[in-house]
């Protein structure tokens, strides 16, 4: 949610920045996008259709790696495009952490609590998946690069609950600088 | 129903290559996002 109010809120201060300029919102090419819509293929099958439910764990694992690890091939072969860099970075920053903790983000029971207070007993172990989604539950000791997990959390009073990491906020400014930049050459009528 | 149609067909008419290039740049960003980024909402325990 907090990525896509990112896109949002970018591609409307892209537009308003278009406007004010008297140009107009264009995009330039993108290399390799079959390889991004090939990678998030493989994301939704891991974990938005209901296939989901029928992988195991270390199967999705290396479905959420292989498919970041294109993403991040994507991003590279795009980083002459303004906020790249930022998205190449969260990336990373997201991919180290789930690479050296079993192939998921790591979330803390604490966090977890924190997060789902009314979850019911026995639905998330320490060690284990959680649920089917892409966090694994491990303890801030036993967290390799604990600094780059989903440790945070959106104040209490919104709405929507969420917990996320340092490597989301990056990506969220990537996406939000790469739609700013989307402003083409002048229109006609300013000539 | 024809009206409705040639109404349709206006309007694709008026969509331009840097619209369908925006859409697509738009639609990319959303696929990164969603693919790269990790929040976690709780939502799937107990499945």
């Amino acid at each position: 949610m907090i990525l896509l109010l990112a896109v949002a809120s970018g591609l409307l201060a892209g537009w308003l920045r278009a406007t004010i300029r008297g140009r107009r919102l264009a995009a330039p090419n993108l290399f390799l996008l079959w390889l991004l819509v090939a990678a998030f293929v493989l994301q939704a099958i891991a974990f938005q259709l209901p296939t989901r439910k029928l992988l195991p764990d270390q199967i999705a694992s290396i479905f959420l790696c292989v498919s970041q690890g294109m993403m991040l091939i994507f991003a590279m072969s795009n980083r002459r495009l303004p906020g790249f860099w930022m998205l190449i970075v969260g990336l990373a920053m997201n991919l180290g952490a789930i690479a050296l903790n079993g192939g998921f983000m790591p979330i803390s029971p604490e966090t977890i609590q924190k997060l789902v207070p009314n979850a019911p007993p026995g639905s998330w172990e320490i060690g284990q998946r959680f649920g089917t989604g892409k966090d694994i539950v491990l303890p801030v000791g036993k967290t390799i690069l604990w600094i780059l997990s989903d440790r945070f959390l959106l104040p209490e009073w919104m709405p929507y609950h969420v917990a996320f990491s340092l490597g989301d906020v990056v990506i969220s400014i990537g996406a939000f600088l790469t739609l700013w930049s989307a402003a083409g050459p002048e229109t006609p009528k300013d000539k | 129903m024809k009206n409705a149609l040639a109404q349709t067909v206006l309007l694709a008419c008026k969509v331009q290559p840097h619209h369908i290039r925006l859409m697509l740049m738009l639609l990319a960003i959303t696929m990164f996002v969603i693919g790269v980024g990790a929040p976690e909402s709780g939502g799937s325990i107990g499945e």
